[in-house]
């Protein structure tokens, strides 16, 4: 399959100030591209350079082999794009912004008002007394109304109300079906996992992991908790890639790492009354990407989130 | 594209052109209403206006007699209400594509449409120069229609050329607003730099005309040339006038055509 989108040694400073260094990305066409990071990781100057609204400070950014930044025109006859916070004119309503922005894309007038009753929106309040969702809400129409073959869209669902976002990736599945290509930046883990093909993650500016969220959650350990019969002999969890987390006899955590069937295998031999294994979730390798080495507040940040996310998800805690 | 771009730049422009509009109206009316009194009063008035220094009064563009068409309509229109007119218009409607779109993320919208840089800014210009032209317009008419119903003969051909004067110094202005906001991307630094550049070549002016030493400084800037007196009085084109404006215009206008279709939109 062709790729879509082709970030090579991508860059962008802001004077002295770090923007995105060394870019190097393919995004294949049909493929929902999720690229995770926190604020200020760079997701939003890599959106706007493949806009074609700020030029790379050295590398290249090519959409269908076009140049982002010189033939921008001509890339947006094929793009939908949806920002985080769209700019529109609080004294337009939503349904003139759509007919106007529709009519530059070449959509026919009105066509998205399936889209706008499907997510609740009055098309007839100014847009400056719409809220921050209902807003958002008016991106999403416009991003989804026309039928460009790319969509590139920066953290799309900020503001949606969890109904709304429920639609918003029930929007990007079948944006995947009809063949479209979706590029997303998100913070929002739970969006990433559960709408894209690959995510990359992307921390200070640099990506650190381009995979499929399949391979991510498949190549990383898992958490294994034990209720065994009778507490079970020293050293019988000795296999390689597992590690005791704790053990109170009886109950048994455990951390396994790659293949589980060597483990299995010895689980046959124990009296195991319970057992669980999870699998870690985006959110779980997301901060493996960021821990322990992101400092000041972004750290703190993400310190508490983790936190915040381990006393959520109890099963969190074993795995760590 | 750029057509419907410009209808929506037409439409955004309402409220500005509308405000402004009833303003320079309704004063050019009460202006233009005045004209006959002053005509009837015109030695009491010159008497009047003997008691002030003539470099003063010629500063405030009042050289002659209030009683001629032209000084009078110079007085009170061309150097007092348009420059007031044109600049809060022309620093409004410049500055919007160019820097409020970009801070506010209007362009990121519009601009993410197969609509390139360069249309969306012509659109906008021809949006500016037809408001401007406009205001111009209803701003003459407000003086003549009315001075006409009191009974002035006033030559409407020549105040329609100088509607046409103050359109072109009010498009000089949108041509450095232009420039300037394309450069700084803000609105409020482009508006302020702008309006210190027109207050400087006021001052100047005044100066220059104050101090016959250094009369060169009235020609650095635009005031000297929004004359319209000899326009109205003799039906003499200020060609000058024409040309420092126009020419004004075409480079602001080019030079931020170029600056916006090359830089980073960076809010």
């Amino acid at each position: 399959m062709a790729d879509a989108i082709e970030l090579r040694g991508l860059t962008r400073w802001y004077g002295s100030r770090r923007g995105v260094l060394d870019l190097d990305v393919a995004v294949q066409e049909g493929e929902v591209f999720g690229f995770l990071g926190p604020n200020g990781a760079g997701k939003t100057t890599t959106i706007r350079m493949l806009l074609g609204l700020i030029r790379p400070s050295a590398g290249t950014a090519t959409i269908w082999g076009l140049d982002c930044w010189r033939d921008a025109p001509a890339l947006h006859r094929r793009l939908a794009h949806l920002g985080s916070d769209p700019g529109y004119l609080g004294e337009m309503t939503a349904r003139q912004t759509l007919d106007y922005l529709g009519a530059m894309r070449g959509i026919a007038r009105g066509a998205w008002r399936p889209l706008a009753e499907r997510l609740e929106l009055d098309p007839d309040l100014p847009v400056r007394k719409l809220s921050r969702g209902n807003r958002q809400k008016v991106g999403v129409v416009q991003a989804f109304m026309g039928s460009e073959p790319l969509l590139v869209m920066d953290e799309p669902s900020t503001g949606l109300d969890p109904l709304m976002q429920r639609e918003f990736l029930a929007l990007v599945a079948e944006a995947r079906a009809a063949g479209r290509t979706v590029f997303l930046s998100s913070h929002n883990l739970t969006e990433v996992e559960r709408s894209c093909d690959r995510v990359g993650i992307i921390r200070e500016g640099r990506l650190v992991k381009v995979a499929t969220v399949a391979a991510l959650v498949g190549d990383h350990t898992r958490a294994v908790n034990l209720v065994l019969g009778r507490p079970a002999e020293n050293g019988a969890f000795d296999l390689p890639g597992v590690t005791v987390l704790s053990s109170t006899g009886q109950d048994v955590h455990l951390m396994v790492r790659g293949d589980v069937n060597p483990l299995l295998g010895r689980l046959a031999r124990l009296d195991v009354r319970d057992v669980a294994i999870s699998t870690p979730d985006v959110e779980d390798l997301f901060f493996r990407y960021y821990d322990g080495s992101v400092a000041g507040s972004e750290g703190r940040a993400l310190a508490d989130a983790r936190a915040a996310a381990a006393a959520a998800e109890p099963r969190e805690e074993v795995s760590r | 594209m750029t057509a419907l771009t410009l209808r929506l730049e037409l439409r955004r422009s309402r409220m500005i052109a509308l405000w402004l509009g009833v303003i320079a109206v309704a004063y050019s009316a009460i202006i233009g209403a005045m004209y006959p009194i002053i005509l009837d009063n015109a030695a009491a008035i010159e008497d009047y206006m003997k008691i002030f220094p003539e470099a003063l009064m010629a500063a405030f563009g009042m050289t002659g007699s209030l009683a001629d068409p032209g000084v009078f309509f110079s007085t009170y229109i061309g150097t007092f209400l348009w420059p007031l007119i044109a600049a809060i218009a022309a620093i409004f409607l410049a500055t919007r594509p160019v820097a409020a779109d970009v801070e506010r993320g209007w362009s990121d919208l519009a601009l993410g449409t197969p609509l390139g840089r360069v249309r969306w800014l012509v659109a906008s210009i021809a949006a500016q120069v037809l408001v401007l032209a406009a205001l111009a317009a209803v701003t003459v008419a407000g003086v003549v229609v009315v001075g006409l119903v009191v009974g002035a003969a006033f030559d409407v051909g020549r105040f329609a050329a100088a509607a046409v004067i103050l359109w072109l110094f009010a498009s000089a202005v949108a041509g450095i607003a232009s420039v300037v906001g394309a450069v700084t991307l803000s609105r409020g630094i482009a508006a302020g730099i702008t309006a210190a550049i027109l207050i400087a070549m006021y001052l100047a002016n005044v100066v220059a005309q104050l101090q016959p030493d250094i009369a060169w400084l009235a020609d650095v800037g635009f005031f000297k040339y929004l004359a319209t007196t000899e326009l109205v009085d003799a039906g003499m084109v200020p060609w000058a006038s024409v040309a420092v404006f126009v020419v004004t215009a075409i480079v602001g206008w080019a030079a931020s055509l170029a600056v916006f279709a090359r830089r980073d939109l960076l809010a």
